[in-house]
C-alpha cells in the first residue's frame, strides 16, 4: 500500500470509529444540553450576572439619593437619619449625608467610592440625555483618531521608556519627516438624531459590549463619543482571541489526545500496529480528521466574526502545535488522570506563550513572537508580511515537526504498551531517537533539534522578565537562559546513560560532548539567522544568544557544559544528574555574565 | 455500605495520585499562576476595569494642542501629570508617531455657547498600553470641560440632577473589586472543577482498562467503590481551595470567613463531583463523558451566575464580610441538592452493581 492510500484508510477508519461511538450516545444528550444552554443564556441575559451583589454597604439619609444608587446591585442600601448613620459609620463603606459623600479610609471604602462616582456620572448623563436641546446636555463630543506607531525593540535599551516619552517638559521636535495633515472640520459630521440614537443605545450598554465590539466594526456615529463614554481602548485584544480561537482548538485537540490514548488502553492498538501500515501513516491518518475539524472550526469562527480568511494562516502552526503535543501527551500518559493533569498543565503554558507577548510588550517586535499577534494585526486590517509570518510561526512549525517525528519513531509496541512514570517515558522517547550504530551523529542531531524548544522557553523568560527593572531582569534572564540551555544539552547524554550505562566512558563522553556542542551551535545559528535577527541585536538578545559573536568561545562553552553534567553522571551515577546540571548552569551563567559586563563596560 | 471499604478505595486512589505525581502538576500549575500574580493583577484588572491602570503611571505626559484657543487649556493647566505643547497639526502628529508626545488634541473654533456641539478631535497611538493610560487621564480633563460647557449652556437645560459632592478620591489603582469580586470566587471554584474532571477519569479508567472485575471480586461492593472515589475527589476540593486562600494571604490579600467559604465550596464541589459521577457511570468512556460533562458544566455555571444569592456571590460576600445569615440557608440548600444527587448516584450504582457481571 502506498503511503497516501494507507493514510486515507486510517483517516476514514478514525472518522468512522469516533463518529459511531460519539454519535450514537452523545449526540442526543449534547443536543439537549445545547437547547438548555440557549435557554439558560436567555435567562442569564435577562437576569444579569449576580456575582458581586451586595459587596458594598452604603448609608444614605435621603431617599432621592437612594434612587440614584438603587440600580447598582453591588450596593446594599441602608436608609437612616443623619446622626444614626454617623454613629454607625464603621458599619458602612460609604455614607451620604445631605449630598456630601464620605468613604471609609480602606481599600474597600475607596473601591465603593469609585463605584459610586461612576454610578453618579451615569445618572447625570442619563438626566442630560433627556434634554430637549441635546447640545446643552452634551455640549462636548470627542472624535477619536488613531495613529500607528511602531517602536523599535532597541529603544528600551537606549534608555527610552516604552511607557512614556523621554521628557515631556521639552517641546518636542519630531525626527521623522512631517507629513501634511488636514485639520478636521469643526462641523459635526453626524446629525443630531443619530447622536441621540447613539446615546439611547449607550444607555442600555452592557459591559460585555466592550469585548464583543472589538471584533465588529464601529457604529454609525463614526467614533464620536461624549467624554463619559471615553473608555480606554483595550490593549489586550489577544485575550479575547485566545478565548474565541484558541479554546475551541484546544478542546478539539483533546479528542485526538484521547484517540491516541485509547489505542494504548488495553493494548487496543495492537492490531493496528501489526498491519503493514507504517507508524507515520497511522499518526498522520489519525491526526488528519482532527486537523480538518480544527480548520473548519477556525474558518467558521472567522466567517462568523467577519474577519478576513487570511487569519487562518497564522492559526495553522498553532493547530499543528496543539496536535503534536496532544500526540506526545497521549503517548506518554500512564492513566486518564495523568492525561488530564498534564494536558491542563500544557494548555496553561501554551496559552501563556500565545498570550503573554501581546500583553506585556507593546513593542511591536517582541509581541510578534506569538502568532496571535498576526491574527490581531490582520483583523485590524493591517495585514502582515511574509517575513513576519516566518518570524512568528517558525518556532511553532519546527517544534511541531520535531514532536511529530518523535511520536512517529516511538509509535512502537514496546513504547506504547509499557507502564512507566512520565519522566522515564520521555527519556525513553528521546533514547528512541538515538541510533545504536551512530550515537554521536544522533546526539548532534538531537542537540540541533532541541533548539526550537530552547528558544521557545527562552522567549517565554524574555517576555516574563522584560518588564522587571534592568539589572535584575538581566541577571534573571542570564541564569534562566543558562539553565534551559544546559538542560537541553544534557538530555541526550542522560538518555544514553540511562539506556546504555556501559556507553558512558570518558572517551565517549568527550566525543559526545563535542557532538552535542556542535549540534547545538549549528541549530542555534540556523534558526537565529532565519528568524530572530532583530532581537539578537538588543542587549536582551545578547544575553540569550551570546554565542553569536565569536564562534569558538561558545562552542567551548557548550562542550564544557555537557562535560560537566556528563562528568557528574560518569563519576557519581544518575543520582548526580541534578547537581551536575546546576554546576553546569552556574558555569554557563558566570561565563555569560562575564561577557555581558565586559561588553557593557 | 461499609465505611471501612469506602476508606480503602479512597486510600487506593490517593496512593495512585501521589505515586503518579499527577498532583504535582496541579500544584505546579497553582504556583505557576501565583508566580505571575502581579502580571495577572495588571493584565486582568485592565481587562476587567481599564480605568484602573491609570494608577500605574506616575510619569508626566506631553500632549500636543492644536487648533483654536479654548477653556480646555486652563483645564490642562490644572493637571500636573499632563503638559500641553502648542503646535501645528502636522508637526504634532509626526511627534506623536515618534512617541515624543502621548496624544494630540485638536480643538475647533466653535464658541462655547454655540448652537451646535464642540467637537474635539483626539489622536492616540493605536493598540498601545500607554494610550489606555492617557485616555483615562484625558477623560477626566474632558469631563470637567464638559461640566464647564454645561454651565455655559445651563439656561437651555430643563432638568437638573440631584447634586452629590464627592471627596477627593486620590485616584490610583484599586484592585479590590477585581480581586474579591472575581479572582477569589474563580480561584476557589477551580479545584471543584478539577476534582469533577478527576472523578470521570477515575471511573472511566476502571471500565476502559477492565480493572473493574478485580475490584469487584473483593468484598468491596460496586457502590462502595464509587463512593470511595467520590470521597477522594471531595476531600481534594477544600484542601486545594484552602491552599489558594493561603497563597492569596501570602500575597497580602486577606479573606474573611475562610471556614464558611470552604464549607460552601465543599458542598458545591460535591454537587459537581456527583454530577460528573453520574455522567461517567452512564457513558463509561472518557471522551464522551468529559465532553458531555464540560458542556453541562457551562450550563450549570451560567444558570447559577444568573440567580441572585448564588453560592459564588455568597463566597464574594463572605470574603468581604457582608454576608448575612442567609448564606447558611443557601449552604443547606446546596448540600441538600448534593445529598439528592448522592442518593441518585447510590441507587444508580447499586443497580449497576446488582446487574449481571458482564454488564458491569
Amino acid at each position: 500500500m502506498s503511503l497516501a492510500s494507507s493514510i486515507r484508510t486510517i483517516a476514514v477508519w478514525e472518522m468512522n470509529r469516533s463518529m459511531t461511538t460519539m454519535g450514537r450516545n452523545v449526540l442526543p444528550l449534547a443536543a439537549g444540553l445545547l437547547i438548555l444552554l440557549v435557554l439558560v443564556t436567555a435567562f442569564a441575559a435577562q437576569s444579569g450576572v449576580h456575582m458581586q451583589d451586595g459587596i458594598y454597604r452604603i448609608g444614605i439619609d435621603d431617599s432621592d439619593v437612594a434612587r440614584v444608587v438603587a440600580p447598582d446591585s453591588r450596593f446594599t442600601i441602608y436608609l437612616d437619619n443623619g446622626p444614626a448613620l454617623l454613629e454607625n459609620r464603621a458599619a458602612y463603606d460609604v455614607i451620604i449625608l445631605q449630598g456630601e459623600v464620605y468613604a471609609a479610609d480602606t481599600d474597600k471604602g475607596r473601591a465603593a467610592l469609585k463605584a459610586l462616582e461612576r454610578d453618579y456620572a451615569a445618572y447625570v448623563s442619563y438626566v442630560a440625555a433627556g434634554e430637549p436641546d441635546l447640545f446643552a446636555g452634551y455640549p462636548l463630543w470627542i472624535d477619536q483618531e488613531y495613529v500607528k506607531s511602531e517602536i523599535d525593540f532597541l529603544a528600551t535599551q537606549s534608555g527610552q521608556q516604552v511607557g512614556a516619552p523621554a521628557d515631556a517638559r521639552e517641546p518636542p521636535a519630531p525626527s521623522s519627516p512631517v507629513e501634511a495633515a488636514t485639520p478636521p472640520s469643526s462641523a459635526t459630521p453626524v446629525s443630531e438624531d443619530e447622536l441621540r440614537e447613539h446615546l439611547r443605545e449607550a444607555g442600555s450598554d452592557h459591559p460585555l459590549n466592550r469585548y464583543t465590539g472589538i471584533l465588529s466594526a464601529g457604529s454609525a456615529t463614526d467614533g464620536l463619543r461624549t467624554p463619559a463614554e471615553l473608555s480606554p481602548p483595550l490593549p489586550y485584544d489577544a485575550l479575547i482571541l485566545v478565548f474565541v480561537f484558541i479554546f475551541p482548538l484546544y478542546f478539539t485537540s483533546q479528542f485526538f489526545m484521547m484517540s491516541v490514548m485509547n489505542e494504548r488502553v488495553g493494548r487496543a492498538g495492537e492490531a493496528l500496529l501489526s498491519t503493514p501500515i507504517r507508524p507515520s501513516a497511522i499518526i498522520i491518518g489519525k491526526a488528519l480528521p482532527y486537523l480538518g475539524i480544527m480548520l473548519l472550526i477556525s474558518a467558521a469562527i472567522t466567517l462568523f466574526v467577519g474577519a478576513p480568511l487570511t487569519i487562518l494562516l497564522p492559526l495553522i502552526p498553532v493547530i499543528l502545535f496543539f496536535l503534536a503535543n496532544a500526540l506526545i501527551i497521549g503517548m506518554a500518559a500512564r492513566s486518564f488522570k495523568e492525561l488530564s493533569f498534564v494536558s491542563i498543565f500544557f494548555s496553561t503554558l501554551a496559552t501563556s506563550y500565545l498570550f503573554f507577548p501581546t500583553v506585556f510588550a507593546n513593542t511591536h517586535v517582541i509581541s510578534i513572537i506569538s502568532p496571535l499577534t498576526l491574527v490581531v494585526l490582520d483583523i485590524q486590517g493591517e495585514g502582515f508580511t511574509a517575513m513576519e509570518y516566518i518570524y512568528s510561526t517558525a518556532l511553532f512549525f519546527a517544534t511541531s515537526a520535531i514532536l511529530f517525528y518523535v511520536g512517529t519513531i516511538n509509535f512502537r509496541e514496546e513504547r506504547l504498551f509499557s507502564e512507566k512514570p512520565l519522566t522515564s517515558r520521555f527519556a525513553d522517547f528521546i533514547s528512541g531517537g538515538i541510533a545504536r550504530d551512530h550515537p554521536h551523529i544522533s546526539l548532534f542531531l538531537l542537540a540541533a533539534f532541541t533548539i526550537p524548544f530552547v528558544f521557545m522557553a527562552q522567549m517565554m523568560t524574555l517576555v516574563l522578565f522584560f518588564n522587571i527593572p534592568m539589572p535584575l531582569s538581566l541577571v534573571l534572564l542570564t541564569v534562566s537562559a543558562a539553565f534551559i540551555e544546559e538542560f537541553a544539552k544534557s538530555i541526550g547524554i542522560y538518555a544514553v546513560a540511562r539506556e546504555r550505562p556501559g556507553f558512558l566512558t570518558p572517551k565517549n563522553l568527550i566525543l559526545g560532548a563535542i557532538a552535542i556542542g556542535l549540534g547545538f551551535l549549528a541549530g542555534e545559528k540556523l534558526l537565529l539567522f532565519a528568524t530572530l535577527a532583530q532581537i539578537t541585536e538588543s542587549i536582551f538578545g545578547s544575553v540569550l544568544f551570546l554565542s553569536l559573536q565569536v564562534l569558538w568561545m561558545p562552542l567551548l562553552l557548550h562542550i564544557a557544559g555537557v562535560l560537566i553534567t556528563g562528568g557528574f553522571l560518569l563519576f557519581w551515577g544518575r543520582r548526580a544528574y541534578v547537581p551536575g546540571l546546576v554546576a553546569a548552569s552556574v558555569v554557563h551563567s558566570l561565563y555569560n555574565l562575564y561577557f555581558l559586563t565586559g561588553g557593557l563596560l | 455500605m461499609n465505611a471501612r471499604h469506602v476508606g480503602i478505595i479512597a486510600k487506593k486512589e490517593f496512593m495512585g495520585l501521589s505515586s503518579e505525581k499527577t498532583i504535582v502538576f496541579a500544584i505546579l500549575l497553582q504556583v505557576f499562576i501565583a508566580m505571575f500574580s502581579s502580571f495577572l493583577m495588571v493584565g486582568l484588572t485592565a481587562m476587567y476595569d481599564p480605568e484602573a491602570i491609570e494608577g500605574y503611571s506616575t510619569v508626566t505626559y506631553g500632549i500636543g494642542y492644536t487648533g483654536a484657543e479654548s477653556a480646555l487649556i486652563d483645564e490642562f493647566a490644572k493637571r500636573d501629570d499632563l503638559v500641553l505643547h502648542r503646535m501645528d497639526l502636522p508637526a504634532a502628529l509626526a511627534a506623536l508617531k515618534d512617541r515624543q508626545i502621548a496624544a494630540v488634541v485638536h480643538v475647533p473654533d466653535t464658541p462655547p455657547d454655540a448652537e451646535g456641539p464642540v467637537t474635539v478631535t483626539l489622536y492616540l497611538i493605536q493598540n498601545d498600553l500607554q494610550s489606555s493610560v492617557i485616555n483615562v487621564k484625558l477623560k477626566e480633563v474632558f469631563q470637567s470641560y464638559e461640566k464647564e460647557l454645561r454651565e455655559v449652556r445651563a439656561d437651555r437645560m430643563v432638568a437638573f440632577p440631584v447634586g452629590l459632592n464627592f471627596p477627593e478620591s486620590g485616584g490610583g489603582e484599586n484592585f479590590f473589586e477585581f480581586v474579591y469580586g472575581l479572582l477569589i470566587p474563580l480561584l476557589v471554584l477551580l479545584p471543584a472543577i478539577v476534582s469533577a474532571a478527576l472523578i470521570i477519569d477515575l471511573i472511566t479508567e476502571e471500565y476502559q482498562r477492565q480493572t473493574l472485575e478485580t475490584l469487584i471480586s473483593t468484598p468491596i461492593t460496586y457502590t462502595e467503590m464509587i463512593w470511595g472515589k467520590i470521597a477522594t475527589c471531595g476531600v481534594l476540593v477544600p484542601v486545594q481551595a484552602g491552599a489558594w486562600l493561603l497563597l492569596l494571604g501570602f500575597n497580602g490579600i486577606a479573606v474573611e470567613n475562610p471556614a464558611a467559604i470552604l464549607l460552601h465550596i465543599s458542598a458545591g464541589g460535591l454537587f459537581l463531583i456527583l454530577l460528573a459521577t453520574l455522567v461517567a457511570l452512564h457513558y463509561r468512556e472518557r471522551t464522551s463523558a468529559q465532553f458531555v460533562f464540560s458542556t453541562a458544566l457551562v450550563v450549570v455555571f451560567l444558570f447559577v451566575m444568573a440567580v441572585p444569592y448564588n453560592p459564588l456571590n455568597l463566597m464574594v460576600r463572605l470574603a468581604v464580610d457582608t454576608a448575612g445569615p442567609t448564606h447558611w440557608l443557601i449552604l443547606v440548600l446546596v448540600a441538600g441538592a448534593a445529598a439528592l444527587l448522592g442518593w441518585i448516584t447510590t441507587a444508580y450504582a447499586r443497580r449497576i452493581g446488582e446487574a449481571a457481571p458482564q454488564a458491569r
